[in-house]
């Protein structure tokens, strides 16, 4: 393990019953950097956050946090680690402020409140509102306080801008940017590429309980299927696009319009689109979906 | 620890006080009904000519004109059924409860551990107790002196403790089962039936003596009532205190070991009985 690492994962193992949630998974997350963690549902990314934090417990495997076993000393983890549950369930007797306030004395009262005031305010949350009377995004920036309030070294972040609207959700990347340059790493998982590339400088792609892929984001997006339209002066034989390495024709409506697939890099349809003469070029960006779709079929093959 | 403590009674503060008024309005009324009762003439036998099995639910009849029996009847003999509805309702979902609710996931994230979290909501849990017990208590010492309940703040106080006892056994039994059965529902409902089912089968025992040799391995058995105004069975009141203390030590345990739910109730883990046939060997050979 290297001395830099925020989080070591060696080959951890847990199952629910009869069900592998993870299969052995291996990952390392230096300090300081923005690491997002992506699968689809049931993949096994909340099984992986909850262990770190040791409120379940791994069958197998070696876990270090900031250099730490969480079942060694759960409490000097949870000390220095910031986290925001993927599914949040706040106490519906409270305020906000009071919910804040006890989660603060869970930390000895060591936060500054004026701070809480602060990031409260930045992404427009009224302290004194029920707990009760929120709705489902205003329960989201009371995660994103509590997570961020401590200041921790470490945020462990379960689809931190679920619910948000975007204005927000841009407010919350700033947080994280401002926490990050602040020294602090921070771990999330997320089913938007946009966050993911907004935010992560790498990515871990998790699938039935093991990482299949670790990437820069760009070179993830890049490697997904893409779907272009173009719009041409005159009917053209599109056909001839098709002999590019990695474009696929969908569909065309009377030679003036195509609609392509690209895998990989759009160079090559770029290049061979000069020969035409182009109107309109619309590129439709990758779901996260199509991304994993893309890897799952590259390591099944692999695997066959 | 401290802060879990002082959340937990924050969170109970409407129970105590629901509990607590409640528990003093009842003692008030039986100290100011007291004098009037005692003053029937004929009481006695009146209540003595009831049935067996009626009777055999509230104790010594004869002494009903008593302070001791007054008190034994109209308030111990059934206060740990009443008070129990509390104790066993609090404690099954004292930590549970939070996890079924999604709430404890939060705050395990937190830096407090499974001893303190434990520890924190268990004493408030007992002291939460105590504060309606006290209620109660204070309901008959302070109206005492102006009726005929001659007894003394210490004599009042002596079967409330065996009462406390006893309301801890059956708290810790449930936060016990909470920690094993599946939901806080479950708990709930077996360790209030374990409850009223000791109670109903203590009473049955006075009139049927092959129950008699049943009823000394349940806790009620050790339930003094009303009788600990004139003496508390010390090691009655020490056997209860350890067997909960006992009881708390395991659930602690449990909790130690749990692996904390996102939500929602758990499961029976039952091994599942599979109905498809084993594969065949031909069936090997095609795979």
């Amino acid at each position: 393990m290297s001395n830099d690492a925020a989080l070591m994962i060696r080959g951890l193992r847990k199952s629910y019953g009869k069900v592998r949630a993870l299969r052995g998974l291996d990952l390392e997350v230096r300090r300081g950097e923005i690491f997002g963690f992506l699968g689809p549902n049931g993949a096994g990314k909340t099984t992986t956050i909850r262990c770190l934090l040791d409120l379940i417990r791994p069958d197998g495997g070696t876990v270090r946090v900031l250099g730490i076993d969480p079942q060694a000393d759960p409490v000097a983890v949870r000390a220095r680690t910031g986290y925001l549950p993927g599914e949040l369930s706040l106490d519906s007797t409270l305020k906000v402020r009071g919910q804040l306030r006890y989660l603060n004395a869970l930390r000895g009262n060591k936060t500054d409140w004026s701070y809480v005031r602060r990031l409260a305010e930045r992404i427009e949350l009224d302290l004194r509102l029920p707990i009760r009377n929120l709705s489902k995004g205003n329960k989201q920036k009371v995660a994103v306080v509590q997570a961020l309030m401590s200041r921790p070294e470490l945020l462990l972040m379960d689809e931190p801008t679920s619910g948000l609207d975007p204005l927000i959700q841009q407010e919350v990347y700033h947080l994280l940017a401002e926490a990050r340059a602040d020294g602090a790493t921070v771990f999330f998982s997320s089913h938007i590429i946009g966050e993911v590339e907004a935010l992560a400088e790498r990515v871990a792609i998790i699938r039935e309980g093991v990482i299949v892929e670790e990437a820069e984001p760009s070179r993830l997006v890049s490697m997904a299927l893409r779907r272009a339209r173009v719009r041409f002066r005159e009917a053209v034989d599109v056909a001839a696009l098709t002999r590019v390495e990695g474009i696929t024709l969908l569909s065309e409506s009377d030679g003036q319009t195509a609609h392509l697939q690209v895998e990989g890099e759009m160079d090559g349809l770029i290049k061979a689109l000069a020969a035409f003469p182009v109107t309109d070029f619309e590129t439709e960006r990758p779901s996260l979906e199509e991304i994993f779709l893309a890897f799952y079929a590259s390591s099944d093959m692999e695997d066959n | 620890m401290f802060a879990e403590f002082k959340h937990t009674m924050r969170r109970l503060r409407g129970q105590m006080i629901g509990w607590g008024i409640g528990l003093a309005l009842y003692g008030l009324l039986m100290v100011s009904m007291f004098d009037s009762v005692a003053g029937i003439e004929g009481l006695e036998e009146m209540m003595a000519s009831y049935p067996p099995e009626i009777m055999a639910f509230v104790g010594d009849v004869v002494e009903i004109s008593t302070p001791k029996g007054y008190f034994n009847i109209y308030y111990s003999s059934y206060m740990t059924v009443i008070v129990g509805i509390f104790a066993v309702g609090v404690s099954a979902g004292l930590l549970v409860g939070d996890e079924e609710k999604g709430i404890l996931d939060l705050v395990m994230a937190h830096p407090v551990s499974r001893t303190a979290l434990f520890t924190g909501r268990l004493l408030a849990f007992v002291a939460a107790t105590a504060v309606i017990l006290l209620a109660g208590w204070l309901s008959w010492v302070l109206p005492s002196g102006g009726s005929g309940m001659d007894l003394t703040w210490i004599q009042f106080l002596r079967p409330f403790l065996p009462l406390f006892a006893q309301l801890l056994l059956f708290g810790t039994l449930a936060l016990l089962l909470s920690m094993i059965l599946p939901s806080v529902r479950i708990a709930n409902m077996i360790t209030g039936g374990l409850l009223i089912g000791n109670f109903l089968v203590i009473g049955l025992a006075n009139t049927n003596e092959t129950l008699q040799a049943v009823v000394e391995y349940t806790p009620l058995h050790y339930y003094q009532g009303g009788s600990a105004i004139s003496g508390l069975d010390w090691g009655w009141l020490a056997g209860l205190l350890a067997v909960s203390v006992v009881l708390a030590l395991v659930s602690w345990q449990r909790f130690q070991r749990r692996d904390i739910r996102v939500g929602g109730e758990g499961g029976w883990r039952l091994p599942s009985l599979s109905l498809r046939r084993p594969p065949s060997a031909r069936d090997r050979q095609g795979a």
